[in-house]
């Protein structure tokens, strides 16, 4: 639950920043301003939720408990410093701290020791259990892609920090944002959280697993995508090759196995034997549609709006309406689903319990779901049209969505939506806000 | 043709007996291709799973006075991977539970609650969509032993549960 709780908060700092015209559109894309959004939402927000949510899911995918589990509290800290200092040496390029201490540096050094602590603990895991299904090997591949993101974040800070300067460094750090990006956003999150989904539809939905050429061609599409956008963006970094025209090969695999996880996921949907939906799914179909809307309009966006305004329009969309949307959905199945187990897990079949959606009030969080979306949608817009005043209104919309949706998440967790007369049945155990005590529960 | 070995139960009960013993050595006894046909006064339903399990359909008919004739015929193989149930130590499944389509956790919250019933060394079964992952703590805790895999087409896991000394 730490990592759930710091990533919420760093999401909500990203929204507030973005809310107050911080960062682009009104600065550069590469302005330190729009660095510490980024890297507040991608480091604090989503990689923190995925660190947290692979610690919890990684044992379910490979049915054996975490490997290194002593690593989660280590890394979670690793990566809360490093990620305050990474702010802070940006903070500090923006003339915002005046400061002589080499925060950039510490920051990639802390961040990256951090996240290997993190891909030991996972990768010991996966290495345990192989051959692997499926779900744990996009994973696999989406580890392989954080590695790649830190390690070329490394090459940054301390080049922008002034602790390295050969020039074969300096040349990766001038022309290595977009292999980084796309290594972090494309090959570890995007990777990660359609494994992760490989395993939990099938499995909140009461539907088949899928199998068949389509299903693993969608695997290999996109792991090739990944390793073309990463092995082959590293290779192009250090051959002096152009970058872009790497990540468009990549792209164009990554689009394929987008239609196809689609296609996919689609029939999740239709294969269920569950007919009612749950919010966390109904949600989840927007996150998709978010993703499906990035693959179709990155080209028509980037034509229309120019490659500046289409990028950031298009990985906007991505990173808060497929990833953050996703999340924020599957978290409001996760933080229940925990804490009901903890609290009541003790006691089942020894004395009434309430049922796990007794703990969420699904009318009363439906709202604010749908103006997330809606924030998140007129946003991209926003950006597409570069207005900056439009794009603030609806990062204010998204900002006071989440806002609600983690009031929503603590009342879940503190069993608020709980009637009283039943909340506590004898030998049921208080949850705690922060830290939970079910097995690798932190 | 199938050659049946014949067993008849009644006297045991009549006497207060436990015929599951009998009826599982009997099994046990069984040629390759033999089948068994079994003599009770009540229609046995928990051995349908129990048998079943171990890869034999059964034809049940009523033979008047309440008494009951069912024939156990073997099926070219066993019907599960899981011989688990032909583990000597463990007992027949006693509970039967088919907790497929229910929405989880609801499955968990069946076995539970099924389990607090029980008496310590019988065993439930219970059919299953999926790898209960969450379950197997709780029963740990509890002192419960599990054994459990899916069947050869995929379509059901099946999870043996001894009930244990509890906590």
């Amino acid at each position: 639950m730490g990592y759930f709780a710091a990533a919420l908060l760093s999401l909500l700092g990203a929204e507030a920043l973005m809310a107050a015209g911080y960062g682009y559109p009104a600065d550069g894309l590469r302005d330190p301003g729009t660095l510490v959004v980024v890297h507040l939402a991608a480091i604090g927000w989503l990689s923190l939720l995925m660190c947290g949510a692979l610690f919890q899911f990684v044992p379910v995918l490979v049915n054996r408990p975490l490997a290194g589990a002593g690593l989660t509290l280590p890394a979670l800290l690793s990566i809360v410093v490093g990620l305050v200092s990474l702010l802070s040496g940006f903070l500090a390029i923006d003339g915002l701290l005046e400061t002589a201490a080499p925060f950039l540096p510490i920051g990639g050094f802390l961040l990256c020791l951090g996240f290997a602590m993190a891909a030991v603990a996972i990768g010991l895991t996966l290495a345990r259990s192989r051959p692997l299904p499926l779900p744990a090997a996009y994973v696999a591949v989406g580890l392989a892609g954080l590695l790649a993101a830190a390690s070329l974040g490394l090459v940054f800070t301390q080049v922008l920090g002034g602790t390295l300067s050969t020039p074969a460094l300096m040349g990766i750090a001038a022309r290595g944002v977009p292999v980084h990006a796309t290594a972090g956003l494309g090959g570890w999150l995007t990777m990660c959280a359609a494994g992760v989904s490989y395993r939990l539809f099938p499995m909140f939905l009461l539907s088949p697993d899928p199998q068949g050429n389509g299903t693993r061609l969608a695997f290999m599409l996109s792991a090739g995508a990944a390793t073309v956008a990463v092995g082959g963006g590293m290779a192009a970094l250090l051959a002096g090759w152009t970058v872009p025209g790497v990540l468009l090969v990549a792209g164009l695999a990554a689009a394929g196995a987008a239609a196809l996880y689609g296609r996919d996921v689609v029939n999740f949907y239709r294969g269920r034997r569950r007919r009612e939906l749950e919010l966390n799914m109904q949600i989840a179909v927007l996150a998709f549609a978010s993703l499906g809307l990035a693959v179709v309009l990155a080209a028509p966006l980037a034509a229309l709006a120019g490659g500046e305004r289409g990028i950031a329009a298009s990985i906007y969309l991505v990173a808060f309406g497929w990833l953050s949307g996703l999340g924020l959905a599957k978290l409001y199945k996760i933080v229940p689903f925990m804490t009901w187990l903890e609290c009541y897990g003790p006691v089942l079949g020894r004395t009434p319990t309430p049922r796990v959606q007794d703990l969420v009030s699904e009318a009363a969080a439906r709202p604010w779901f749908l103006l997330y979306f809606a924030s998140v949608w007129a946003g991209t817009a926003a950006l597409a049209f570069a207005s900056a005043a439009s794009f603030r209104v609806a990062a204010f919309g998204t900002l006071a969505a989440t806002a609600a949706i983690i009031v929503h998440l603590v009342r879940a967790r503190m069993l608020s939506d709980v009637a009283a007369s039943q909340r506590f049945p004898e030998g049921a155990l208080r949850p705690s806000l922060l830290y939970s005590i079910a097995p690798g529960g932190r | 043709m199938t050659e049946y070995l014949e067993l008849d139960v009644r006297p045991i009960l009549a006497a207060g007996g436990e015929p599951f013993g009998r009826i599982m050595e009997a099994v046990a006894a069984l040629g390759p291709g033999e089948g068994l046909r079994l003599l009770a006064p009540f229609r046995p339903v928990p051995l349908f799973g129990a048998l079943g399990a171990r890869g034999f359909t059964h034809q049940d008919r009523e033979i008047g006075g309440g008494d009951w004739e069912v024939l156990f015929t073997p099926t070219a193989g066993p019907a599960v991977s899981t011989t688990e149930a032909a583990n000597d130590r463990w007992p027949i499944p006693l509970m039967h539970l088919d907790n497929r389509g229910l929405m989880p956790p609801e499955p968990m919250v069946k076995v539970l609650g099924a389990a607090e019933a029980m008496q310590r060394g019988e065993v439930m079964e219970a059919l299953l969509d999926r790898e209960p992952t969450f379950l197997f703590p709780q029963l740990a805790q509890r002192g419960h032993e599990w054994r459990g895999g899916f069947d050869p087409d995929g379509a059901a896991y099946r999870l043996l549960v001894r009930i244990g000394t509890g906590s």
